[in-house]
């Protein structure tokens, strides 16, 4: 499979890892043979329609800031668009940051990819929470693939638990941890008995959250997260918007003091029933939900199979690469059975 | 009184000189007694330029459709100036170029107006080049006082079906409608002379005939009237043992068979599309190429059944490049039916065209070759299609062949012909990847690296002696 791959920061760069340590695994077992004919990052573009040494593209990377300053491949400022529609390749895997103000530049690389039928696999966050039903039908009516494992969960698979192992059966509704950051900032304050300043410092010291955190802080990460599971789950038609989201700035170390004393604690709590809520709130700590640090946990309320709940770590690079390698093999899977009626 | 329906390509009338050249060869025909029908080609590249134009209306660029039309215009005045000396006529003539123009203008502001190229509207806009030079030559014959007439290929009883771009004629309603027309013509000694390329759909909506354009209307054509000769009339004296590029000493070939003739040009020779020869082969009507600038040549003569000459085996040698060798290769193939089906289902799936195929008996592999441009894609392809289904281990592939193919109709039952073109072959140390040979025995390819195929090809040339045919 030929894949241009967008972006690449921390994420792209683990999955070009994951392609260089696991190639001759992917082809033996699972038959798929990844080429990356194209990678694009800020300072231009790589291409080789035979497919990219990716080994020699990371450290291009490390020592000149740039895929592009390859002399042979390289294609200094040519952007992600250009290379979008004028690459051949079967696949696109949109990794660049998250923007939730209009999407952009993810939204215009992923639709781009859609005109010019090319599957695409994203970890970008923002496209999906603002426009995922537009985007599924422009893929649907292309007759092209989208997927974005690695967007819920990061490695761990909540989009696949609920759409694979509960086939067949109706996901009533849905609750969950969707954001690791502030599940260490409550954690800490839970056991340390420190205020909402002292733990969000903290957690920026150990590089769990960032300068600005308000993405995490305020529950918009997690609502990004709701509005997905919803589409893609539910089949709601929601975004954004939809959302009722409430942060956790306001919560005092004195309402997690009263919380413990009812052997409660109180969580960062996105959930889908009638409506899309993200808000602090108090739930039992020996609810399944209840883990600790920066593990995210989700528990789906299924109509037969009763409750079930996944726990993981929620973000990092190897993580959610892996997610990326999860869906470009699910996408080769349902397109041979398409070759090969 | 023979009958010979006489189609002239694109570098016949490149030009008025040409077009005026073209006029005298008719005449100097019909002067001997023959019975002429004249079947034109666009002026050299029109075509092409039109094809360019339209997609410029369907982007909105005006400036560009106007430079055309000028450039146009001048372009046909000019030709019908050097073509036409009589003033009345050149005259009349200028007024038909400027008219038909006009109309051209008319239909790519249309397409500029909506924006949109159907199929439908490209052939309209296509059909210009051959009523543009058409014209032209009609008026020259008729400056060399012939009784000639004007036909678009609809007019003259072309039907087709309504596949815009690549129509295919309702042959036996044409057959009929060409007939009940041009015999009547032919009886009362006129001329016609019809636009190649263009015919109509039953609602007599212009479409183009695609791959084997003009030559197909002469062939459809003669078959329709019973023609004693379809003549193709270029700026080659025939058909060549080899591309004279690559072997100096080839030969002209007087004589082939249909057969022969589709396996050449399937293999590129520069030639007729193996379409155009349909019609010809199913009337048995002999097809001759022939040089418009040496008419003294008798150029190659295309028959049904040609007699085969004792120990003349190869006939022609083509080099196919722009190719490139896919292998796919696994134990699982291994006696299990439908492998081959899968390949091949995969690519044809995604349009993938092959040109030449070739497996071993141990079926542990199946080679096939297939044009460049798509190697990376067909790969790509195979391996999401095939690859872990426990059937294919691998998919590789070579970019820097080309294929030889050497023809000839009289290597059926001729023991030892591909021993000696392969002893050819060894002898100039030139490996060969890849074999296949039809059961036809009409042709035998092979694929050798790129940078040894002309040698191939001249060793085989040599072995064979075709420098002496």
């Amino acid at each position: 499979m030929r894949i241009i791959l967008i972006g690449c920061g921390v994420v792209g760069q683990s999955f070009a890892r994951i392609l260089i340590h696991r190639k001759a695994e992917l082809i033996k077992n699972y038959g798929f043979h990844p080429r990356v004919v194209a990678m694009v990052d800020r300072g231009g573009a790589a291409i080789n329609p035979k497919g990219l040494d990716l080994e020699k593209m990371l450290s291009l990377k490390v020592e000149k800031g740039t895929v592009a300053a390859g002399r042979e491949y390289g294609h200094l400022a040519m952007s992600a668009l250009d290379v979008i529609e004028s690459v051949e390749a079967e696949a696109t895997v949109e990794a660049t940051p998250t923007n939730i103000k209009d999407g952009e530049p993810g939204l215009s690389h992923i639709k781009t990819a859609f005109k010019t039928r090319k599957h695409v696999v994203t970890t970008n966050k923002g496209p999906l929470a603002l426009a995922l039903p537009a985007l599924t039908e422009l893929a649907d009516y292309n007759k092209v693939h989208l997927r974005f494992s690695g967007t819920v969960g990061a490695g761990t698979p909540v989009l696949e638990l609920a759409k694979k192992c509960l086939l067949g059966d109706r996901i009533v509704s849905i609750r969950g941890i969707l954001n690791g950051t502030t599940n260490y900032i409550l954690t800490e304050m839970d056991e340390k008995h420190i205020t909402f300043q002292q733990a969000l410092e903290k957690a920026q010291k150990l590089g769990y959250a960032e300068t600005d955190p308000s993405m995490d802080i305020d529950g918009t990460d997690a609502a990004c997260k709701l509005v997905i599971m919803a589409n893609w789950i539910m089949n709601k038609k929601a975004t954004l918007k939809d959302v009722d989201v409430q942060g956790i700035r306001n919560v005092a170390p004195q309402a997690l003091e009263e919380a413990a004393k009812r052997g409660c604690t109180i969580k960062l709590i996105g959930s889908i029933n009638d409506n899309l809520q993200v808000k602090p709130t108090e739930i039992s700590r020996h609810d399944p939900l209840s883990v600790g640090g920066v593990l995210n946990a989700v528990t789906f309320v299924s109509e037969f199979a009763g409750e079930e709940t996944i726990i993981g770590r929620g973000a990092g690079g190897m993580e959610t690469a892996s997610a990326i390698l999860r869906d470009l093999l699910d996408i080769k899977h349902n397109v041979a059975t398409t070759l090969i009626a | 009184m023979k009958k010979i329906v006489m189609k002239f390509g694109g570098t016949s009338v490149a030009s008025g000189e040409n077009i005026r050249h073209v006029a005298n060869l008719i005449a100097n025909y019909v002067g001997q007694g023959y019975r002429v029908v004249a079947v034109v080609s666009a002026l050299g590249e029109v075509t092409d330029r039109l094809t360019e134009v339209a997609e410029q209306a369907k982007k909105g660029n005006r400036d560009y459709i106007n430079e055309f039309k000028q450039k146009l215009l001048k372009e046909h005045l000019t030709a019908a100036r050097k073509a036409i000396e009589n003033k009345g006529i050149r005259e009349e003539m200028e007024q038909i170029l400027k008219t038909t123009i006009d109309e051209l203008e008319k239909v790519l502001t249309g397409i500029i107006y909506v924006g949109e190229l159907t199929p439908k509207s490209e052939d309209y806009v296509l059909s210009f080049g051959e009523r543009l030079s058409t014209s032209i030559v009609w008026g020259a014959l008729r400056d060399l006082e012939l009784n000639a007439q004007f036909y678009t290929g609809g007019e003259v009883g072309i039907v087709t079906d309504s596949n815009f771009g690549e129509a295919s004629p309702l042959m036996n309603v044409t057959k009929h409608q060409v007939r009940a027309k041009i015999e009547p013509l032919l009886e009362k000694g006129i001329v016609p002379v019809v636009t190649g390329y263009i015919a109509a759909t039953q609602d007599e909506v212009t479409t183009t005939l695609g791959r084997g354009g003009s030559d197909y209307t002469a062939t459809i054509i003669g078959a329709a009237l019973a023609a004693d000769e379809v003549w193709i009339w270029t700026d080659v004296d025939g058909l060549m043992t080899s591309d004279p590029k690559i072997v100096p000493s080839g030969k002209m070939l007087p004589e082939l068979s249909f057969q022969e003739a589709t396996e050449m040009t399937i293999f590129g020779a520069k030639a007729m599309h193996p379409r155009a020869l349909e019609p010809a082969m199913e009337e048995n009507i002999s097809v001759r190429i022939r040089n418009v600038f040496n008419p003294e040549n008798p150029g190659t003569l295309i028959v049904k059944e040609q007699k085969i000459k004792l120990g003349e085996a190869v006939k022609a040698i083509t080099l196919v490049k722009d190719v490139a060798l896919v292998n796919v290769s696994g134990a699982g193939m291994v006696g299990t039916p439908g492998t081959a089906a899968k390949v091949f289902d995969v690519l044809g799936r995604d349009n993938i065209n092959i040109l030449m195929i070739s497996q071993s008996v141990s079926e542990a592999n199946i080679s096939f070759v297939i044009q460049r441009s798509l190697l990376e894609r067909a790969v790509s392809t195979l391996e999401i299609g095939l690859l872990g289904r426990g059937l294919i281990r691998e998919v590789t592939a070579e970019d820097d062949v080309c294929v030889v193919a050497v023809v000839g109709a009289g290597m059926k039952g001729t023991p030892g012909v591909a021993s000696k073109i392969f002893t050819a072959i060894a002898r100039k140390g030139i490996n060969v990847r890849m074999i296949a040979q039809g059961s036809s025995e009409l042709n035998i390819s092979f694929v050798v690296k790129e940078t040894d195929g002309k040698e191939a090809v001249r060793a085989i040339h040599e072995e064979f002696e075709l420098n002496k045919i």
